[in-house]
């Protein structure tokens, strides 16, 4: 199980089984320049690998307006 | 993914530089970017002395911190909108962003000057976003004049920039796009205003935010829609999806040979002068400013609701 919170929604979303960052940002419909993915404080390029029990916070960067 | 510059592993990579960095490079790229731009375009002297608007977001804190890296004389301005919750946070964030780093801070609370946005909101019937900028904006400028700083730093990046000027361009808004730019020198009463980071897009400017521990506030106003991806933002991110570069080179290309031709345009055109307001001495075009004609507009409506409440 990866757990996924999605920043400034605060949502959480869980995945069974996710293999790359750039998996999780296409589950999600977004580009890599969208959002910070972030890992025990660490910030993910696209083709890092996710692994089981990892939680990842994913921070979209447009703002509103 | 590896560092262009020393091989260690990237923690960011930016498609419209063709460039993957480092902590520590992405850290000096950035830097780079915002020192380049402000000597290329002349936005700062050495010995200007700047106000920097902190709204509390990862772009306004991010400048402040770039700029006093940089080693200007910065002091920050914060306006306390009066929305509740979400105010009292923002303005938090940026308190404790100020005294952890030692910067000197000015807040405005729009509550003591009467014109908190919740009552701004409940008594103009005109969509409260634009009339906020208004408010913020004057007293941007009244602030930066009456303090003496030489200069106005927004936060705005190459995505508020590209889009701004994607919506001159559609209505061919010849004023705007005669001066749109990053600096507007001082005149007619108003402090030079500068925006150091129009050659960084959003997600740059949130990258150096998190990796220099910058803790911003990443809520939405709760006045706004909540669409995280607005219109034009949208159409410019598939643009650069499709041809990464697109946005710095329509920027600079309009900067370098769109606006100089828009600003011989309205030099010719120009048939209004800028005067104080009546007023309060601010500089206007209109006689009285737009800002004393809405405290006006709040006063009438609250007078009226209060002799309903008396019938």
């Amino acid at each position: 199980m990866v757990i996924v919170k999605i920043e400034p929604e605060g949502q959480t979303v869980e995945y069974t089984k996710l293999n790359t960052v750039l998996q999780l940002l296409n589950k999600q419909g977004l580009h890599h320049t969208d959002a910070l993915v972030i890992r025990n404080g660490e910030l993910l390029t696209q083709d890092e690998q996710i692994r089981q029990g990892d939680e990842i916070e994913i921070r979209k960067v447009v703002s509103v307006g | 993914m590896k560092c262009k510059v020393c091989k260690a592993k990237a923690v960011a990579a930016l498609p419209s530089h063709n460039a993957a960095f480092c902590k520590e490079h992405f850290n000096s790229f950035f830097m780079k970017q915002i020192a380049q731009g402000i000597k290329r375009r002349n936005l700062l002297e050495r010995d200007d002395k700047v106000l920097v608007a902190l709204s509390g977001g990862k772009d306004s804190l991010g400048l402040m911190y770039a700029l006093a890296e940089l080693g200007y004389n910065v002091t920050g301005l914060h306006i306390d909108l009066g929305i509740f919750e979400s105010s009292i946070k923002a303005r938090s964030v940026v308190e404790d962003f100020c005294k952890s780093k030692g910067y000197p801070l000015r807040v405005v609370e729009l509550e003591k000057e009467g014109v908190p946005i919740p009552l701004i909101k409940k008594h103009i019937r005109r969509p409260i976003c634009a009339i906020c900028g208004k408010f913020k904006r004057h007293y941007f400028n009244k602030v930066a004049i009456e303090e003496g700083n030489t200069a106005l730093a927004t936060g705005h990046n190459l995505d508020d920039e590209i889009a701004r000027l994607f919506a001159n361009t559609l209505r061919w808004d010849q004023g705007y796009l005669s001066d749109q730019g990053p600096v507007l020198p001082a005149e007619n009463g108003f402090a030079k205003k500068v925006k150091p980071l129009f050659r960084v897009t959003e997600y740059e400017s949130a990258i150096f935010s998190f990796l220099a521990d910058i803790p911003y506030h990443h809520l939405p106003c709760p006045y706004s829609s909540g669409a995280s991806f607005t219109g034009h933002k949208m159409l410019w991110r598939d643009m650069e999806l499709r041809s990464p570069g697109t946005k710095r080179a329509f920027y600079k290309g309009f900067l370098d040979r769109g606006r100089p031709a828009f600003a011989a345009l309205e030099k010719e055109e120009k048939d209004y002068e800028i005067n104080p307001c009546t007023e309060c001495g601010y500089p206007t075009s209109a006689g009285v400013c737009s800002i004393c004609r809405l405290k006006r507009q709040m006063q009438e409506s609250m007078e009226q609701e209060a002799a309903k409440g008396a019938e």
